[in-house]
């Protein structure tokens, strides 16, 4: 089967099942009892389990059979969860997300078996039931259940001559004949479909020639727990074996080699042949048998499907496409009546004004649906943190505890994968470099546990997401001392530098205070590059920080990147459009206001001076205004810095879609997209970030 | 210039085409007095001049962006850009939207689009890189067809040579 065209959605459900179970995991840490938990846990790891089995990973399938087995034993109450448990089912679930990862990037799983793991689960198994141990390790069994006679189930099947025939015939050509006995778990509830799998992995080794209850009644669930094969096969048994244990759900697979005389009504027919004379190696495989394993080749060839290009998509609410198609149909009936009017225009009628408006309505309405669709929650990168937190508060030996509160925030889907990264960062820096260590803790007089909050929440045109700690917040003396070490400041700078200008000195690059590297944070990787992705999203961060009591680090990111609200501005004749995120007013300055400080022209404005910036001299073009008029200045704010840009004129607030530019043009800074005016003319978007 | 010519020759088999010359088609296009050829298959659209808004700080052969149906693309002057006089944009001049693999659409700027011509291999003659004088760069052959010299114009030295500025 081609099922290439299924892995996108295989990808979205395997994430979606793994964020679950990371999620329903720790849960099961804080309450070992919640049987809820325990039930959700192992639906996720069945239904993870099936996937990956019929996507043909089977190396993802062993694995994440494995756990279910011990969230199956968890949920019988035979195993009571255990700290070491947990890590060992955590770590599971890294190497599941890893598998995860292989197979978005080259629709391969890769070729980690992850045998320690397996085994570790395994031993968790053993650790406790007896019945349960034998499922698990069959291999031993297997060879020991073979010289139990009374076992071997396979010799009380009454031979038809036509069989007996086959087998000596198999004989002799030095085949291998075996009886095989496989026993279902006791609590598998498809045992046809398991026994299903059997007999496919079976026909791949060899033929099977007898099956005890028939292959019929086999498949119509008409046996109890166990079933009994006859196999002729080049494969030794072992293979034969663990082909059938592969398949899961499988308690038990025992066999040995066929002795023809045992069997319950033999008798020689023509030449007795000792069938059970059997020679490993060299022997012609017969016609059916190339058959079959020239077809498993086939589909195992399949099952590697070509490296497929997996787009990104939006899960989309059903609901927010039926506004959508709502309003497409509007927009349908607005044309028509729109042509309608022209008619009656002609012939003298009025009203074209009228369905105009009405065109206006429909068509911001769906501008807003669209928009929407493109929202999803937070969620889907945050939950991802608390797991983080608790690996985080064991490596670092520290009692921490993740609060999260407006998960379900919307967020642009681009915004949303962009933003995962950085929050990590603050995170782990908080927790690596904000929190202090128990002993200090308790001097203070604070809680044990240290506390660390992440809340995100919408605010105007913006989301703000917040992290936030109660530990020891930002040691400014020794970020100064750090920077003047570093010589990213001289001492006499850093006298009359202002507090919070201190505080910026931790985004610059390669500037990290921990005073000892550790692998969680402090390789001064960390938040200049979380500055520059925050503001490659035209968000920013700024850290707020009281010592000894905690700093909070807020994030502020734009509701969506491909719709804003701008200013548009004429200079030289040409128009712009400025982020009116970006603006903070617009002045009417008189040419005697502006004086020159260093041969630069700056504003005095309200007690604050500021630069001014003649953009029609940045943009190369000629100024359309006299040079005696009064200037009209737009102040734009980045951080606390401020600028005035000098426009020709103004034309108004507009709401634009951006466009980009395209990989071709490059050079241009200060230039952040394109625009679509309503007459088909492109507009550029200045980039008021770049220009300061 | 070589990779240029095998793509075409494979596209061509695929086609069924084998043992047949391989051909070709070019759309004719002039500047000033001379005629340039540009393989059919990286042309997406020829449209009218247009409206162009400028960018500035960019060099000057890029004349600026336009608005294809909601697309934002840049527009170059195959003039300033082989050197030329400045374009004089008339009733003829057209822009053409070129499909480039690695940069999206670009758009060149011509005086004129004057036929599609289809040449089998015998009709092209390859130029070696001989000259340095810098329009050879941008023609990677000429095409003779009807007794006239066309030059074949390589796309992709015309375009890509922009990002090492």
């Amino acid at each position: 089967m081609d099922v290439s065209q299924y892995l996108e959605i295989f990808l979205d459900e395997t994430k979606e099942h793994l964020q679950s179970l990371n999620t329903q995991i720790l849960e099961l840490e804080a309450d070992p009892e919640n049987m809820d938990t325990i039930n959700e846990i192992f639906r996720a790891a069945h239904s993870l389990k099936g996937m990956a089995g019929t996507m043909g990973y089977k190396r993802m399938q062993n694995l994440t059979h494995d756990m279910e087995n011990v969230f199956s034993e968890v949920r019988n109450g035979n195993i009571k969860v255990q700290p070491e448990m947990i890590d060992v089912l955590f770590r599971c679930l890294d190497a599941l997300d890893e598998y995860t990862n292989n197979i978005q990037e080259s629709a391969d799983e890769g070729t980690n078996d992850n045998e320690p793991l397996i085994k570790q689960l395994n031993d968790i198994l053993n650790g406790t039931s007896k019945a349960e141990a034998k499922a698990e390790a069959p291999k031993e069994q297997a060879a020991a259940q073979s010289s139990e006679e009374s076992e071997e189930k396979w010799h009380d099947i009454a031979l038809e001559d036509s069989q007996i025939r086959v087998i000596i015939e198999a004989g002799k050509q030095k085949k291998n004949v075996y009886g095989i006995n496989v026993v279902v778990q006791d609590t598998c509830l498809l045992k046809a479909a398991r026994a299903f799998l059997v007999f496919k992995a079976v026909e791949e080794k060899g033929e099977i020639i007898v099956s005890n209850p028939s292959a019929q009644d086999v498949e119509d669930e008409k046996f109890d727990k166990d079933f009994t094969l006859i196999v002729i096969s080049d494969a030794t048994l072992d293979e034969v074996i663990k082909a059938a244990e592969n398949v899961s759900e499988i308690a038990k697979v025992t066999g040995a080699p066929l002795v023809l005389e045992k069997t319950k009504n033999y008798h020689p027919i023509e030449e007795r042949e000792e069938a059970d004379s059997k020679q490993e190696t060299g022997v012609n495989p017969a016609p059916s048998t190339e058959d079959k394993s020239g077809k498993a080749a086939k589909t195992e060839k399949k099952q590697t499907p070509s490296k497929p290009v997996v787009n990104r998509t939006v899960r989309v609410d059903i609901e927010k496409l039926d506004v959508l198609m709502n309003l497409v149909s509007e927009l349908i009936i607005a044309k028509n009546s729109l042509v309608s009017a022209t008619d009656q225009e002609q012939s003298g009628g009025n009203g074209i004004n009228e369905h105009i408006e009405y065109l206006e309505s429909v068509t911001t309405s769906l501008h807003e649906s669209v928009m929407k669709v493109r929202m999803v929650p937070i969620e889907s990168v945050v939950n991802k943190f608390p797991r983080m937190i608790r690996d985080l508060s064991k490596k670092l030996d520290k009692k921490m505890e993740l609060y999260m509160t407006g998960e379900e925030t919307e967020l642009d889907r681009t915004v949303v994968d962009e933003i995962g990264d950085p929050l990590m960062h603050l995170l782990r820096n908080s927790a690596d470099h904000g929190l202090e260590s128990a002993e200090v803790r308790a001097q203070r007089g604070k809680p044990a546990v240290g506390s660390i909050f992440l809340d995100a929440y919408q605010d105007g045109n913006n989301v703000v997401i917040e992290v936030r700690d109660d530990g020891n917040g930002i040691d400014t003396e020794a970020v100064k001392n750090k920077a003047i070490e570093r010589g990213v400041i001289t001492p006499e700078q850093a006298a009359s530098m202002a507090e919070k200008d201190i505080i910026n000195l931790l985004f610059l690059p390669s500037f990290s205070t921990a005073k000892q590297v550790t692998d969680v944070s402090g390789r001064g990787v960390g938040l200049d590059v979380v500055r520059s992705k925050i503001e490659s999203l035209s968000g920013e961060v700024e850290v707020k920080s009281k010592l000894g009591e905690g700093s909070t680090w807020t994030i502020r990111l734009p509701l969506t990147l491909a719709i804003i609200q701008t200013l548009m501005v004429v200079v030289g004749g040409e128009k712009y459009a400025i982020s009116l995120g970006s603006i903070q007013t617009i002045e009417d300055v008189a040419l005697s206001e502006v004086k020159l400080v260093q041969n630069k022209e700056v504003i005095h404005l309200r007690g604050t001076v500021i630069p001014l910036i003649r953009l029609s001299e940045l943009l190369d073009v000629e100024s359309t205004r006299s040079k005696e008029d009064n200037l009209i200045v737009v102040i734009v704010k980045k951080g606390d810095k401020l600028a005035g840009l000098v426009v020709d004129d103004m034309i108004g607030q507009q709401e634009i879609v951006i466009k980009s530019l395209g990989k071709y043009i490059k050079q241009c800074k200060f230039i952040s997209g394109a625009t679509i005016l309503g007459d088909g003319e492109v507009a550029l978007i200045l980039d008021a970030n770049a220009l300061l | 210039m070589e990779q240029l010519n095998t793509t075409n020759a494979l596209s061509i088999d695929g086609e069924g085409n084998k043992g047949v010359l391989e051909t070709i088609q070019y759309i004719v296009v002039r500047l000033g007095d001379e005629q340039y050829g540009i393989d059919i298959r990286y042309i997406d659209n020829i449209v009218r001049m247009q409206r162009m808004t400028r960018v500035p700080k960019v060099p000057d052969y890029l004349k600026g962006v336009i608005n294809l149906r909601g697309e934002v693309l840049p527009v170059i002057s195959l003039r300033l850009k082989m050197g030329l006089e400045a374009d004089e944009y008339t009733r003829t001049t057209r822009i053409i939207i070129l499909k480039l693999e690695q940069e999206g659409n670009v758009g060149i700027i011509v005086d004129e689009v004057k036929e599609v011509v289809t040449l089998s291999e015998d009709q092209i003659e390859k130029l070696t890189y001989d000259s340095k004088d810098g329009k050879v760069n941008y023609i990677n052959a000429v095409g003779k067809h009807d007794g006239e010299l066309i030059s074949l114009l390589d796309l992709n030295s015309i375009t890509l040579e922009e990002n090492a500025q």
